[in-house]
């Protein structure tokens, strides 16, 4: 029941252009990986290939809307969420994107991956930032998991478990 | 040599090293430092624009966003979200003298022209609040749009003038009678706004463009910019914006609205603001917890400089003496 309730709020709040709090969240992590900064952006860069290395996205699709590259992933849950590609930095290694549409326990999702040498020509450092809100976005009280807290622990996990396996399906290539 | 025409070029020569010795004297004496909010370390960091390095971290209160310098009060009041406060700092000392608890959340911060009043935009309750200089306190507060955001301080005529972000509007209230006297629909989502001369600036977030304002005739141009401005200064000749998605900014000539440069920032640069006296420009960058520092005449980037989590400093940041 109380998943249910989420998932309504989340629903109104994500189609509506209601004001998010003034407060973004931020998670940024890292990950030291074995192979050559070349070979790491190849894998990053690769939009659609996320469901090879986030084990909660079982299935991603590409899909052209106009110019606009997008990629819908089907959660572990069967929810779905729509990614949109903001841009790739060759020279930089950086790849912007943002959630446009998912049912998620944040909102005004945009995150930003780089890759860079490591110690030496083998080793490479990926790295995840990740901006967003909570889902509450009025004054305070703010209910039960809709918080600044619930929204943070929700992009640590995915961020987390990303990160570890991109290191893992990249240095078993 | 005569000796009159030596003593000429003795008193020549006095008042040549009196004025280079003034002007020495003048240049030690000034300052030039940008105070930035940490909003994810609750902390404002001071960093000098001479020497381009981090001079000091002050402690203020949880989560702090906005900030504007009173030069003439040699004071920063920087807006707290979380602890819905105003942490006051004393420039000359950068301790904090004085925490001003306001039951709102501030968010948009900037000073009148002589530094007597501080205007505040207070995110949920939809007000201003006038904050005096003289006592510190709250002497009153006025109704406006909702959702207010960016808010700047037009001299000339004397107008506060406010983003309602969720309204896509731009309102002008009188500075004296706080009465509305214009309400002005710019693109999707405004949330920094910055004023200079008769023109008025808004960063406008989701049609990744910026509104153009005439104050004389009330025209209104849009131009189009990178990704995700949050937000807008400009000097006589030139408008900078930073497209905090685009992890750039944006350089446009004023007199024919033309990108000049696309400068490269840090990660997200949310908040610019310029340097007149040493042309310089600095950005916060969000996403790198730095800023950049930029030299005005060539466009080129000078130092990154580490400041805090998440450095934003909405507001004019830039103390000068």
């Amino acid at each position: 029941m109380n998943k249910f309730i989420l998932f309504l709020v989340t629903l109104i709040f994500s189609a509506s252009i209601l004001a998010h709090g003034p407060t973004p969240q931020k998670v940024q992590e890292s990950v030291t990986v074995n192979v050559s900064p070349e070979k790491a952006w190849e894998l990053v860069k690769d939009f659609g290939a996320i469901s090879t290395w986030l084990s909660a996205a079982k299935e991603t699709k590409i899909e052209k809307r106009g110019e606009d590259t997008y990629r819908i992933i089907t959660l572990e849950s069967g929810d779905k969420l729509d990614e949109k590609l903001r841009s790739t930095d060759e020279d930089l290694k950086k790849i912007r994107w943002e959630i446009t549409k998912g049912n998620v326990p944040f909102t005004d999702f945009n995150a930003y991956m780089i890759v860079s040498k490591g110690s030496n020509d083998n080793e490479s450092v990926i790295q995840w930032t990740a901006r967003f809100y909570r889902v509450y976005k009025l004054n305070p009280p703010i209910p039960e998991g809709q918080d600044d807290a619930t929204a943070k622990a929700a992009v640590q996990g995915f961020v987390d478990s990303g990160l570890a396996g991109l290191k893992k399906v990249l240095e078993s290539k | 040599m005569s000796k009159q025409k030596k003593i000429l070029l003795l008193i020549c020569a006095f008042v040549l090293a009196s004025l280079v010795s003034i002007i020495l004297l003048n240049k030690s004496h000034s300052v030039n430092k940008a105070y930035i909010t940490n909003q994810g370390e609750d902390s404002v960091s001071v960093v000098n624009l001479d020497t381009l390095k981090l001079e000091k971290k002050i402690s203020v209160g949880k989560s702090p966003l906005g900030i504007s310098i009173v030069n003439s009060k040699d004071i920063a009041v920087v807006g707290n979200i979380e602890s819905q406060s105003l942490s006051i700092i004393d420039l000359k000392v950068n301790e904090v003298i004085k925490t001003i608890p306001i039951d709102a959340t501030p968010l948009g911060i900037v000073a009148d022209a002589d530094g007597s009043r501080v205007f505040i935009t207070s995110w949920f309750k939809n007000q201003v609040l006038v904050l005096s200089t003289h006592d510190l306190t709250i002497s009153e507060a006025f109704n406006v749009g909702a959702t207010p955001s960016g808010i700047t301080f037009n001299e000339d005529y004397n107008l506060i003038i406010i983003a309602n972000r969720d309204e896509n509007t731009l309102e002008m209230y009188d500075a004296e009678s706080f009465k509305l006297k214009k309400v002005l629909a710019v693109g999707s989502h405004p949330y920094g706004v910055s004023t200079g001369n008769h023109l008025v600036f808004s960063a406008n977030v989701y049609d990744d463009t910026v509104s153009i304002v005439n104050l004389q005739n009330w025209e209104q141009k849009t131009i189009a910019v990178g990704m995700h401005p949050y937000s807008v200064a400009a000097n006589q000749d030139r408008l900078f914006v930073a497209n905090s998605q685009g992890d750039n900014i944006t350089v446009i000539n004023l007199n024919n609205l033309q990108e000049v440069k696309l400068l490269d920032a840090g990660e997200t640069p949310e908040n610019i603001a310029i340097d007149a006296i040493n042309d310089k420009l600095v950005s916060t960058n969000w996403g790198s917890d730095s800023v950049t520092v930029y030299d005005l005449n060539t466009l080129e980037q000078i130092a990154e400089i580490k400041t805090g989590l998440q450095s934003r400093s909405f507001g004019q940041f830039i103390y000068r003496k």
